[in-house]
């Protein structure tokens, strides 16, 4: 027996604390340091330097974006591991994130002239269409989670098929659309908090609610069914939660991978399998990964930007290493 | 009599894909920004005649075609090793992160080192290639058998890992992003003689292998217990099958980029005509995987005329769909 | 219940933040608008994103992208801030003659806001395709505009300095360089004979492929303005990855090589007698030219600088 997964709300604390010291900590890291103490005289109103600007107009709307999406991607991830009961899946394998990349780069690449608010748009409806693909393929034949991870991958596949048709047919405007492509909260502003926040506020608490059902289907359908949960509509319901979590994240962000993969392995780590923790363990540790990688991307070779994708793969990997190595051991 | 009907079928399979063949070759041959008739075409291959279409001919079209000739095959036969020793249908090139894992080592090789020659590169793909392949052959094979999902899955998750660093890579290096993404869709559009000379004995080794594979392979379709009761060795012919993969699939990404989907479509279409026999499926797949390549070919150079589109856009827009079409079955075979 | 409610909390934070920060946002824009009604003069300038309305003659100037850096250093004006890609020797000799020290403001993908406002610039010009999300930004630190460059060719290139000379205060100065500007290039052009029939085609050498440049493209209208006819006047892309079947079709009497590395398809290709058939090679008419001057900078400087590389090499090498 592991001593740490009998404490799972003492991991909630710290992981709690861990973000709020990042949080802190990010504020200051960028092309303009500031040092905590600086940071402190901001919070308290006594800041002179005239580093507030720079505060409050660039660095805390991409802190809030970034624990916005990532808690939008690691709860999704979360949720769409207990739906599909395997620890694999996440937003960007079962093609959720490829649907609202396509949609993206055909908006970028085709018609450039569009309102800006045009490309959010575009990619949760690149997203919400995956949704509808699954549910057209894998939910009529009565799903199956096997069946509804075969079906994401390959609309996919068909997604990735058609960004690489793009990129391809306009080789020098895929520079603009690689940054989305790799998922950036760079030159985020308050606009974008705000069209993040109440998909986050409702979406979070909802799926909180919802974790007992994602518990229940865990113990398989048959069992589930027994204590009469009505497997099919708990899964589609769920399934369209993880959509709406994960679409608004990426409309926000871009394509940024990994973060729903690796945020729920984390968590669970730490507070074991049940959903009423694994969910908001999941939802902290997927803000933190982002800040986090945001904050090397803003720091390490200023005045140059590394987009946070990148990092969050960065990070990834090893992490995935780490996990191959467990499950041969097991 | 059903033994007649199959040997009929399999012959009439057989005869109509080197026809294929035959005329997606001429085609390839034929078709282009400088166009040579057909009747030119079979002229000037037996009687080069030192003129503009002849060696036009000569030094350009025959050697692509030639190069999407045999690594159509190669991928095909790496698909249908892969899916005999996993007894999965959905297990090829490319889901397994065979081809992500050399392309990235390529990647690297190119951008990094730009010194290299390619046939240093070359083992560099080898590497990846295995590296790639071990990476998803654990992961989806932990916790009792490799189902479908489980492999697909695994497969998917190491290749947006290893894409991400390519692009990582890409975003580093501006000036090369143009040259990278055309290579990453895969093409062997301005292959040339050098890069026949190249895989022509790789491919070679692996092809014939694969020949040599095709009885035990057949064998282990029956079930582990089956084959080591046939006295079959199957720790050594997976082993075998596996390098023979590295080989056919490293050898493919070295010379023409990942080209995607050969390797799924082909042997699933000609297990489900043909049954699983290797000692058939194999060459016949094989057969196939040049006729699909061939001819993608020659349809890439309509989509962004009169510039070039890569060939793997082409096998990506067939075979993405026959990928859904696939999973819609839940990967089972047959 | 402690989860559920540092769970509650961090929400209540995110709340918080977000409150206080979109007050500040309209303060800030407030008094950044007061300041630049206590100038003078004020202009509207129309570009891609509706209009601005600039006071006085900005000093401190932002550029995005290499092209507006030509632009202001036509006219004299040196920029304090630039999107170099970290990296000055990205900035052709000839215009880095012109301007003087700058502070770079990182990659023209994802340049720092930070460091952007942190020069308290009073104009930035940004380019359409690749900052268009940020405009907002942008906007609250200094009046901006944007203009396409990355996007456009050389009549595109006139427009947009044009709009730079107006939104720097020196619409007649700007008339003057242009005058200027375009006796250089009717120089240039006299020298290209009235019946020059020869096709030209500039294209970038990788490794990987040959990226030829057609009609519609920068450095394709630029040549095509003085009369030199493109090899390649059709494809709906202005950039055409082609192989040697093509080039030896489309058979330009001239080539300019922008070379990226010094094994390129090219070095294969010259072993092949097609490639020693084409009318270019055949002439002596292959010319290596430098990359970060051909198709990175568009503006008026290296237009001229352009010209002259392509005057001198077809006219004065004889």
């Amino acid at each position: 027996m592991n001593p740490l997964i009998r404490t799972p709300k003492r991991w909630l604390g710290m992981l709690l604390m861990l973000l709020l010291v990042m949080t802190y900590l990010s504020i200051g890291i960028g092309a303009v340091w500031i040092g905590p103490a600086g940071i402190f005289e901001y919070i308290i109103g006594k800041e002179a330097s005239g580093q507030a600007y720079i505060i409050e107009n660039f660095r805390l709307p991409r802190i809030v974006v970034g624990l916005l999406a990532g808690t939008g991607l690691g709860l999704s991830g979360a949720i769409l591991q207990g739906v599909i009961r395997n620890p694999l899946a996440s937003p960007d394998v079962i093609g959720i994130t490829k649907g609202a990349g396509l949609a993206a780069a055909a908006v970028i690449l085709l018609y450039p002239g569009l309102p800006v608010l045009a490309l959010p748009a575009a990619a949760f409806s690149g997203a919400a269409l995956v949704m509808l693909g699954l549910y057209v393929f894998a939910f009529r034949r009565g799903v199956q989670p096997a069946t509804l991870a075969l079906i994401g991958i390959a609309l996919g596949a068909v997604c990735q098929a058609g960004i690489q048709f793009l990129t391809i047919k306009f080789p020098l405007e895929t520079n603009a659309a690689l940054v989305w492509l790799t998922g950036s909260v760079w030159g985020k502003d308050w606009t974008d908090v705000l069209m993040l926040v109440p998909f986050i506020l409702i979406g979070a608490p909802a799926a909180w609610l919802l974790s007992r059902k994602l518990d229940v289907l865990n113990l398989g359908d048959d069992v589930a069914e027994g204590l009469g949960e009505p497997v099919q509509k708990a899964r589609l319901s769920l399934l369209a939660l993880a959509v709406v979590l994960a679409g608004a994240s990426v409309a926000v962000v871009g394509t940024l991978g990994f973060v729903g993969l690796i945020a729920p392995h984390i968590a669970r780590q730490m507070v074991g399998n049940r959903h009423v923790y694994l969910l908001p363990a999941s939802a902290l540790t997927g803000a933190l990964l982002l800040v986090t990688a945001d904050s090397l991307g803003r720091g390490l070779f200023p005045p140059t930007e590394v987009p946070a994708g990148i990092f969050t793969a960065v990070i990834g990997a090893p992490y995935f290493l780490f996990l191959l190595r467990k499950i041969q051991k097991s | 009599m059903n033994q007649t009907l199959h040997r009929f079928k399999t012959g009439t399979v057989i005869v109509v894909g080197i026809l294929l063949l035959l005329a997606s070759f001429t085609a390839s041959l034929s078709i282009g920004a400088y166009a040579i008739s057909f009747s030119e075409v079979l002229s000037l291959l037996f009687s080069p005649d030192g003129s503009k279409a002849s060696s036009i001919i000569d030094t350009i079209r025959l050697p692509r075609a030639v190069t999407g000739i045999v690594i159509g095959m190669c991928l095909a036969a790496a698909g249908a090793i892969m899916q005999a020793i996993t007894n999965n249908p959905l297990a090829s090139p490319q889901v397994f992160g065979v081809n992500a894992g050399a392309s990235l080592m390529v990647v690297i090789g190119v951008v990094l080192f730009p010194g290299l020659g390619a046939g240093t590169l070359v083992y560099g793909a080898f590497l990846g290639a295995a590296v790639g392949g071990a990476a998803v052959y654990y992961m989806a094979s932990t916790g009792g058998g490799m189902t479908p999902v489980k492999l697909a899955l695994s497969g998917i998750t190491i290749h947006l890992l290893l894409s991400s660093m390519i692009e990582g890579i890409v975003l580093f290096h501006e000036t090369s992003t143009e040259d990278v993404l055309f290579w990453l869709a895969g093409g062997i559009d301005g292959r040339t003689w050098t890069d026949v000379n190249l895989l022509l004995p790789w491919a070679a080794v692996g092809l014939a292998g694969a020949g040599i594979l095709g009885k035990p392979l057949t064998t282990l379709g029956l079930g582990d217990d089956v084959a080591q009761g046939l006295g079959q060795k199957i720790g050594w012919i997976r082993g075998g099958a596996a390098l023979l993969v590295v080989v056919l699939a490293g050898i493919s990404v070295a010379v023409a980029g990942p080209i995607g989907f050969i390797g799924l479509i082909i042997p699933n279409i000609i297990r489900k005509l043909l049954g699983p026999d290797y000692r058939i499926l194999l060459p016949v797949s094989a057969l196939y995987g040049a006729v699909l390549l061939t001819s993608a070919d020659v349809l890439s150079r309509f989509i962004s005329y009169p510039g070039e589109a890569p060939v793997g856009i082409v096998t990506a827009l067939i075979g993405a769909p026959f990928f859904l079409y696939l999973a819609g079955r839940g990967g089972r075979n047959g | 219940m402690k989860k559920y409610w540092s769970y509650i909390g961090l929400l209540f934070l995110v709340l918080l933040l977000a409150a206080c920060g979109s007050e500040n946002e309209g303060e800030q824009k407030e008094s950044s608008n007061g300041e630049g009604s206590s100038e003078q003069e004020t202009r509207v300038i129309e570009h891609e994103m509706g209009e601005t309305e600039i006071s006085g003659q900005p000093e401190k100037v932002v550029a995005l992208e290499f092209s507006f850096v030509d632009n202001l250093a036509s006219l004299g004006v040196s920029p304090v801030g630039i999107a170099d890609d970290n990296d000055e020797a990205r900035i052709i000799e000839p215009i880095r003659e012109k301007i003087d020290d700058y502070t770079s403001v990182g990659t023209r993908k994802q340049p720092s806001l930070e460091v952007i406002s942190s020069l308290q610039p009073d104009l930035i010009i940004a380019d359409m395709q690749r900052h268009k999300d940020i405009y907002d930004q942008l906007s609250e630190i200094a009046p901006t505009i944007i203009l396409p460059s990355l996007a456009a060719d050389y009549d595109g290139i006139i427009d947009s300095f044009q709009t730079v000379s107006k939104a720097v205060g020196m619409e007649e100065h700007g008339e003057e360089v242009l005058t200027e500007h375009k006796e250089t290039m009717e120089e240039l052009r006299s020298q290209v004979p009235e019946d020059e029939d020869r096709t030209v085609l500039p294209a970038v050498v990788a490794d990987s492929g040959y990226f030829a440049h057609n009609m519609e493209s920068y450095t394709g209208s630029l040549l095509e303005s003085i009369g030199l006819k493109n090899a390649i006047q059709s494809g709906d892309d202005r950039y055409n990855k082609i192989n040697l079947e093509q080039l030896v079709e489309f058979d330009p009497d001239v080539m300019f090589h922008m070379s990226s590395g010094d094994q390129t398809v090219v070095t294969e290709w010259e072993g092949s007698e097609l490639y020693r058939d084409i009318s270019a090679v055949k002439n002596g008419e292959v010319h290596e030219v430098d990359r970060n001057m051909w198709s990175r900078f568009r503006g008026l400087i290296s237009s001229e600088k352009i010209l002259e590389d392509a005057v001198q090499y077809l006219y004065e090498g004889q």
